[in-house]
């Protein structure tokens, strides 16, 4: 089929551009809510992505791999963030530690790192420079926000954006790793979120807030 | 199919555990569940020293490096529950939501690990390793207090983000693999990427790369500066059973996990690289645990540090490279594990007795409490790597290999931070043990599951220190073989 | 023959804008379930005002006098060099596009001058947030049409629309995505709208825009109005030429250029049609806030300038 052709390519060929784009969005915006929906359109790309991998290269196990990704990361984790926000009663705005200018600016910069990095490993692995660069991007952008973003709900957000660019590294490097391996992956990472949320609620309970800066009893 | 059981018991001993609503029947079956896995694992590793590498299906394996992994396992998590049975029933009412779910989280917790020494895939090894982190978050938060809240969520962060490095690693060594011309479906199955690092070109930059991230991600379950940050809390604030169990048995999972990336890298680089990289993070290591060793206020806290020094110590022994540091490096694994136990268990009775870890408001337990005092004594002396404690063999095994190869920088390091954990533990010691007693213990005596767990501790390090028995002596050789 | 469609342009960007205003006046009544007025209000507005007084404060110089001539011409010459039906304008030549940005400039700066002539209070408030605002989206507003030229390799805007016009529309590109964005943000940051400023403001102590144009009255309040239309008009024109400009005539001849008359109006039509709906869904920003908008547009636009040199490298 000629469009389901044209489709796959050009997602493989623009897709990083959108991917940018969130990524940009993620760092400046200012509700918890936003965020969460920038994840889930993240996911939502990343999945499309993982379906014309499948297509163009006639790999059955990317489809279940597609699929997965869409029904955990586009639909059931961000249901479960806003129930969780719900349940919590927690404050909606992001407590960034950095003005959404230092954001956007400090975003930037890691784009720019990424595309650094993946130019002096690019003779080593034969990849369009844009996918790779995005997966490196969505890593640091994690990190970014875990390191930045004090609320627990965003560390939580922080690491599945992590969790996002290391999938996708994997993807546009190898087109993926074994099925096994990645239903393993997405279990641990949904065990990893329920026992987050769990302990969010704990902390919420025991500290009457969510701000983790302000969890500094222990020290030394 | 003997490889599977200790995973089958693991999993149905805390379905077993929740379906008894007696505390009573439930440590019975605990225990009862505890003795038949240590049993499975003793045949495990008899059978491995006497037919070699064991295997079933596709994804576990037990080789000579395993076999002493598993041992530690099996004699630590049998000290531990027998512990642990008489440590909760002296605790009082409402500190525990239940001992029933404490040891269901115990179980999943040992199979993971189990699982972690068993796996024959590395990339089910990283799936087992970060449920080694899951299941254990919850048993770090047991008691539910400020602090235990606090060091359960860093303890969940922190390793959740280092094992997502360790997955990028995996990721770039299996894009390593793959380019080099391996079937996909084997390209993380650790001996076939041992038998093809050595026959194929695999890329050097990636293999670097790769051990890069895998030294980060798994350095943060091992606890290497500056990845600690996590454990000085979590093994402070948890319940002292699994401070034990984190403290002695899951650094060594990790530690493990490391040495498999290691061997291959090394044959795919050469071991210059990884041997480097482990030195520099052991040195750091050691040098910050010391130094922060001397301003601890906290007993368990101080041990959590203690447990950081060490391996940092391992690291440097597994840095050096030589046959006899290598043997030094997986004998102190073992020493470590057992002298960190006794000092865990000595510390949980402070705590049941005094009712506070704070060094500061306890003094003259050699008079209030004196078996856990000796305990304790028996316990620093021996992590302070003095004879006639086991502790002193394998430092000195370690720090010999460093003289031979010439690294006098590293031994000079070496011996420099042992001095200076000599002179802090004896410090902390000397308030604790002496002068006026300024709180009186609830209890003086120990119970005799204590008693005897402390006391088997104690006579290991004794025995191991006088002269290492034949058996462990070829598992550690058969270990050492596997990784060259 | 090509002169005359300049000229064309030109006169339709400027004659049209009061309908610009007008229309988008209508959209957003229409969007609060109001009847709104006609959109061809603005032109009685500004007949009306031609016939009457023109009113200075006795207190204010030549450079209030003078303010809106410069401020008109400087709007209309702007106007001058954007390509509408074809890919040509009437001033064209090698890097306009900085001309364009600093013509509004320069009207920018007589209107604060002539605010703070004026002697009012409101006016000196308007002409200070106003110098705030336009120093910071300069950046944007450059950043953007640097990326722009960079991957077109045209300096110039006529340039730059030939180039896209001979692009294929599926292939998406990262730099022309964050150009059209952080354009669009300085264009709304420019023109004095929503969420920058609300130009249907009567709240004076709220006033940006219509702050500094208080004090004008009679045919120089027109001329004020007018060229504030024709800002709005040409800068949306922009936008449409640089990043959406399929269906401009490829040849000067009459039927391509009607069916690119009826597409630009359609396109334009749509452009405020969304102009309408971003004003009436958001709220004003307060103003310590609007640096920050300014700098994600800004830093966009970076973005969008980096990746043009990478893709070009």
């Amino acid at each position: 089929m000629g469009l389901v052709e044209i489709a796959a390519g050009k997602v493989l060929s623009s897709f990083s551009a959108f991917l940018f784009l969130t990524i940009l969005l993620l760092a400046v915006a200012r509700r918890i809510s936003t965020c969460v929906l920038l994840f889930s359109l993240q996911s939502a790309i990343i999945a499309a992505e993982v379906f014309a991998v499948g297509f163009q290269e006639r790999l059955a196990e990317a489809y279940v791999v597609g699929a997965l990704v869409f029904l955990i990361k586009v639909v059931a984790i961000p249901y479960a963030f806003f129930r969780l926000m719900e349940r919590l009663k927690t404050v909606r705005e992001v407590k960034a530690a950095t003005t959404p200018t230092q954001s956007a600016f400090i975003a930037v910069a890691m784009i720019f790192l990424s595309y650094a990095a993946v130019h002096s490993y690019g003779q080593s692995v034969h990849v369009p420079a844009d996918a790779l660069a995005a997966a490196v991007a969505l890593i640091l952008t994690g990190a970014f926000l875990m390191v930045s973003c004090r609320k627990a709900l965003m560390q939580m957000l922080g690491l599945l954006v992590m969790e996002n660019g290391i999938f996708l590294a994997a993807l546009v490097t190898t087109f993926g790793m074994p099925l096994v391996i990645e239903i393993g992956v997405f279990f641990d990472v949904l065990m990893g979120l329920l026992l987050m949320g769990i302990f969010a609620f704990r902390i919420r309970d025991t500290f009457e807030h969510l701000d983790v800066s302000r969890l500094r009893r222990l020290r030394g | 199919m003997i490889l599977l059981l200790p995973l089958v018991i693991a999993l149905l001993a805390p379905a077993l555990i929740l379906t008894l609503r007696d505390p009573r029947a439930a440590t019975r079956a605990a225990m009862f569940a505890g003795g038949l896995e240590a049993v499975s694992l003793f045949a495990i590793v008899w059978q491995v020293h006497t037919h070699g590498a064991l295997e079933a299906g596709r994804y576990f394996r037990a080789d000579g490096l395993s076999s002493i992994f598993l041992f530690n396992i099996a004699f630590i998590s049998s000290l531990v529950l027998v512990y642990a049975s008489g440590y909760l029933s002296h605790t009082g009412e409402g500190r525990f939501s239940s001992p029933r779910w404490f040891y269901a989280l115990v179980f999943l917790f040992l199979f993971t690990m189990i699982s972690v020494c068993l796996s024959a895939d590395l990339g089910l090894m990283w799936i087992m390793m970060e449920g080694t982190t899951l299941a254990s978050a919850l048993l770090v938060g047991f008691y539910n207090t400020k602090g235990a809240v606090e060091a359960g969520w860093k303890y969940l962060v922190v390793c959740t983000v280092g094992i997502a490095f360790a997955l990028f690693g995996t990721i770039v060594l299996y894009l390593a693999a793959f380019k080099a011309g391996m079937n996909p479906a084997a390209a993380l199955d650790w001996v076939s990427l041992m038998d093809a690092v050595s026959r194929k070109g695999f890329d050097p930059h990636l293999l670097k790369l790769a051990f890069v991230f895998v030294m980060v991600g798994y350095g943060t379950k091992i606890g290497l500066v500056p990845m600690h940050s996590w454990l000085p809390d979590a093994h402070a604030e948890a319940p002292t059973p699994i401070s034990a169990l984190l403290s002695a048995v899951l650094l060594n999972c990790a530690v493990y996990a490391l040495l498999r990336y290691v061997a291959i890298v090394s044959r795919g680089v050469g071991p210059a690289f990884p041997h480097t990289l482990l030195l520099i993070f052991g040195l750091a290591s050691m040098m910050a645990a010391g130094l922060l060793i001397l301003v601890q206020r906290n007993l368990k806290r101080l041990m959590a540090y203690s447990s950081i020094e060490h391996m940092g110590i391992i690291a440097v022994g597994l840095g050096l490279g030589s046959p006899l540091a290598l043997f030094g490096a997986l004998l102190h694994i073992f020493n470590h594990s057992v002298v960190k136990s006794l000092l865990f268990f000595s510390a949980g009775n402070v705590r049941q007795n005094f009712d506070t870890l704070r060094m500061e408001s306890i003094s003259g337990m050699a008079q209030t409490l004196p078996q856990t005092s000796a305990a304790l004594v028996i316990g620093c002396v021996a992590i302070a790597g003095l004879p006639p404690f086991s502790l002193f063999v394998s430092e000195f095994a370690i720090l010999s290999a460093a003289f031979s190869e010439g690294h006098y920088l590293v031994a000079g390091i070496f011996l420099a931070v042992l001095s200076i954990v000599l002179g802090g533990l004896a410090h902390h010691l000397f308030h604790l043990l002496g002068g006026e007693p300024k709180r009186l213990p609830a209890r003086a005596k120990l119970s005799p599951s204590e008693y005897t767990v402390m006391g088997i501790a104690a006579l290991c390090l004794l025995f191991f220190g006088a002269r290492i028995p034949y058996l462990f002596d070829a598992l550690l050789n058969q270990a050492a073989a596997v990784l060259r | 023959m090509r002169l005359a469609l300049n000229v064309f342009q030109w006169l339709l960007l400027i004659l049209a804008a009061p309908l610009a205003h007008g229309i988008i006046a209508q959209a957003k009544a229409r969007l609060q379930r109001r009847r709104g007025a006609s959109i061809w209000r603005p032109y009685a507005d500004i007949a009306k005002l031609f016939r009457k007084e023109d009113l200075v404060p006795p207190s204010a110089s030549w450079v209030f006098r003078v303010t809106p001539l410069v401020l008109f011409g400087a709007m209309a010459s702007a106007a001058a060099f954007v390509p509408v039906v074809q890919g040509s304008a009437l001033l064209a030549s090698r890097g306009d596009f900085f001309l364009f940005v600093y013509l509004l400039a320069l009207g920018r700066f007589f209107l604060s001058l002539g605010a703070m002539d004026g002697g009012c209070a409101f006016g000196g408030m308007g002409a200070s947030r106003e110098a705030l605002i336009s120093s910071l989206a300069e950046a944007p507003l450059l950043l953007g049409l640097v990326a722009v030229a960079i991957l077109a390799s045209h300096a110039d805007i006529a340039g730059m629309v030939g180039w896209t016009l001979q692009q294929n529309f599926f292939k998406i590109s990262a730099v022309h995505i964050l150009a059209f964005l952080s354009l669009g943000m300085a264009v709304l940051a420019e023109t004095g709208r929503m969420p920058v400023d609300n130009p249907t403001t009567h709240l004076e102590l709220t006033m940006i825009h219509e702050g500094m144009v208080l004090e004008y009255s009679g045919p120089s309040l027109a001329l004020v109005e007018w060229a504030s239309a024709i800002k709005l008009h040409a800068m949306l024109a922009l936008l449409i030429a640089l990043f959406a400009p399929w269906g401009m005539a490829p040849h000067v001849s009459a039927a391509p250029l009607l069916v690119a008359l009826l597409v630009y109006f359609v396109k334009v039509g749509a452009l405020m049609a969304l102009l309408a709906v971003i004003e009436s869904s958001v709220a004003k920003l307060r103003m310590y806030l609007v640096p920050g908008f300014i700098g994600v547009a800004s830093a966009m636009s970076a973005l969008a300038v980096i990746f043009a040199t990478l893709v070009k490298r």
